[in-house]
């Protein structure tokens, strides 16, 4: 399977200190209220992904995060299962996945299909399995956001990411609008849905091409480039590879199996 | 797009398994229930539809309740095609991964040791794949009302891309009580009966739920021929009252599947029984579709399933047709239009063209055309 990608956007907490709220009503003019930082992550995403490319009233969106919005499930069990007090409205209405996609559809003026899915496992790669699937069938672009937020305490999704407790989690935020049509990308990926050896992975690097590993979920491969986790990581990998016109060839693990994603640039 | 066959399916809703539920419909003995709920100011009684044997809110038993739900459907696939199986479920449960680690974490009383394993929504998904050997490829879709309608369009693109031969969709929702307290300050939950399309109606009445349908190429007399889905509202609680946003997605699933409107032999309305939807619904179906349009609604049997209403009530649907009727919607008496009104009586059917909507929170909307031919 192969896409075109035409264009990226990439934030992550641990390389950049920006007051995201401030930025989504100073810079963006948008509404924030009534929305967790979750969302607004989201969002400071998509709006920096609508500087760089056109985004079409009928573009597809899919967005994919390794456990969701933290906070609103926090706040929800606190106040109605330890706290005996009524439900807030729109702690009600955020708890709903599709409701992060709902206001990222809206900032981007996007009217076409929008799904909110998570995947137990290579959740950046599966997201992009039935973004093909779909595209291949409706012949438009999509756009794939990852999300992964690092709430407070940490230690909440460190228990759900199964890693040690010493584990540096970030919170990140990946876009790319991808196509099947190669006019004007900046890079082309293709992806697989096979399952590789640890043996036929260490064959691949063989050639040179210089590969990057999911360095915690990679823990026994070489090569790592990053010590800290979120679960989108791949998505990550990929837009610093853009970033750079690299070539790239991405090794992702879980249980001891690994998938891949290359990534050739066009520019 | 090109269709894809449905296979097999099966349900485990309020008034039982198909077969149960198709008694229920045909003897008008419809079970409901009450459930209490935290209100803003005291607890409160609201109506339900609870499964027969109740799914606590864990991990152990939604694994169980869905694990017994897909043995009944998963023979449908030769064991051999597992692998080529994808699994992917539609739901708007709350993952009790992410509770249980935020007990053990944040309230003093409950902490525990630091324990980590990987786990999310996905995870009912992953482990049924492996114990069953199916492919590794799973997926969780959350888009509300509309989460397991579009986990089936996803599965049906899928398979059309040729990455799969068979997709297993599953459909779950249990009570919860944060969710229907959330309906309740909404305003949304009726005193005691769903009435949709009725001048009376006065709101949506929760249910339980988990059903499933195996989709692939092999010979079937049912088809998922095409569908629409989008986002697109006027709130993020719900679309415009003119209808036009349900407009879009009908005409869009219709084209999708090259079919005619007056080509439909029926239509499956999503009516809640809520004030704007129904209003709403009715409107886009006066805009698709000529009076003479037959449409009835389902969640009077077995209540408004959210996540698992999509897979649920295209289920229910075939197994009625597979019975030879289109069941009436119970508790319509004066439909809100003057030229449309949902079925007051079941009437004969055995095959045709079927339109299935589902419009959600979150601005999803979506519509899919299933077709039998004997």
């Amino acid at each position: 399977m192969k896409l075109y990608i035409k264009n990226y956007s990439s934030y992550r907490s641990d390389r950049e200190d920006v007051d995201i709220r401030q930025l989504l009503k100073q810079k963006y003019k948008l509404d924030t209220r009534r929305q967790d930082d979750f969302i607004h992550l989201a969002l400071y995403g998509a709006q920096m992904l609508k500087e760089r490319t056109p985004i079409r009233e009928d573009d597809e969106l899919y967005v994919t995060s390794g456990y969701g919005d933290v906070d609103v499930i926090q706040r929800t069990n606190t106040y109605v299962n330890k706290e005996k007090e009524p439900l807030k409205l729109f702690d009600f209405i955020n708890l709903l996945g599709n409701t992060t996609s709902y206001y990222v559809a809206k900032s981007l003026n996007i009217r076409g299909k929008n799904i909110f899915q998570i995947s137990d496992n290579f959740t950046y790669i599966n997201s992009l399995v039935s973004l093909y699937a779909s595209i291949k069938n409706s012949q438009k672009d999509a756009i794939l956001c990852a999300i992964d937020l690092a709430s407070t305490p940490t230690e909440v999704s460190k228990r759900v990411l199964g890693v040690e407790k010493d584990v540096k989690i970030v919170s990140s935020v990946n876009y790319q609008k991808f196509s099947l049509d190669a006019e004007d990308a900046i890079a082309e990926v293709e992806f697989d849905l096979k399952i590789y050896s640890q043996d036929e992975i260490h064959a691949m690097m063989q050639n040179g091409r210089k590969a990057v590993f999911n360095a915690v979920r990679c823990a026994k491969a070489k090569n790592s480039e990053d010590a800290v986790l979120f679960e989108t990581m791949a998505s990550d990998a990929l837009n610093r590879a853009l970033a750079k016109n690299e070539d790239m060839l991405y090794i992702d693990c879980y249980e001891e199996k690994y998938k891949i994603l290359k990534l050739k640039s066009l520019k | 797009m090109a269709s894809v066959n449905i296979l097999k399916y099966e349900i485990n809703a309020s008034q039982g398994n198909l077969s149960q539920t198709l008694k229920a419909i045909k003897n008008g003995k419809i079970e409901q229930s009450l459930k209490r709920i935290q209100a803003s100011l005291e607890e409160v009684e609201i109506p339900y539809y609870s499964l027969k044997q109740a799914v606590l809110q864990d991990q152990q038993s939604i694994y169980e309740a869905l694990k017994n739900l897909l043995l009944k459907i998963l023979p449908a696939i030769e064991a051999t095609k597992r692998p080529s199986t994808a699994l992917i479920i539609g739901t708007s449960l709350v993952d009790w991964h992410l509770v249980d680690a935020i007990d053990a974490t944040v309230y003093e009383d409950e902490k525990q040791p630091y324990v980590s394993h990987k786990q999310s929504i996905d995870s009912y998904a992953k482990v049924l794949a492996d114990e069953f050997g199916l492919s590794s490829f799973t997926m969780t879709i959350n888009t509300a009302c509309t989460s397991s309608a579009n986990a089936l369009l996803e599965a049906s693109n899928m398979i059309n891309a040729g990455m799969f031969e068979y997709a297993v969709v599953l459909g779950i929702e249990i009570f919860s009580p944060i969710m229907s307290s959330g309906f309740y300050a909404m305003d949304l939950i009726a005193r005691r009966m769903p009435m949709p399309f009725d001048l009376d109606r006065d709101g949506l009445v929760l249910g339980e739920a988990i059903a499933g349908i195996v989709l692939g190429k092999s010979d079937a007399v049912w088809s998922l021929e095409g569908g629409f889905s989008n986002c697109h509202s006027q709130t993020i609680t719900s679309v415009s009252q003119s209808g036009d946003e349900c407009v879009e997605v009908m005409q869009k699933a219709l084209q999708s599947s090259g079919v005619k409107a007056d080509e439909v032999t029926a239509l499956k309305a999503h009516a809640t029984g809520s004030y704007s939807n129904d209003l709403a619904e009715i409107n886009a179906i006066g805009k698709v579709f000529e009076p003479s349009v037959k449409f009835t609604a389902l969640k009077p049997y077995i209540g408004h399933t959210i996540g698992a209403s999509g897979v649920l009530e295209i289920a229910l649907l075939m197994a009625a047709v597979d019975d030879g009727f289109l069941p009436k919607t119970l508790f319509c008496e004066h439909s809100i239009s003057s030229d449309y009104a949902p079925l007051t009586e079941h009437v004969k059917c055995q095959e045709g063209l079927f339109m299935c909507n589902y419009f959600g929170f979150g601005g999803n909307n979506i519509s899919l055309i299933i077709k039998k031919e004997l």
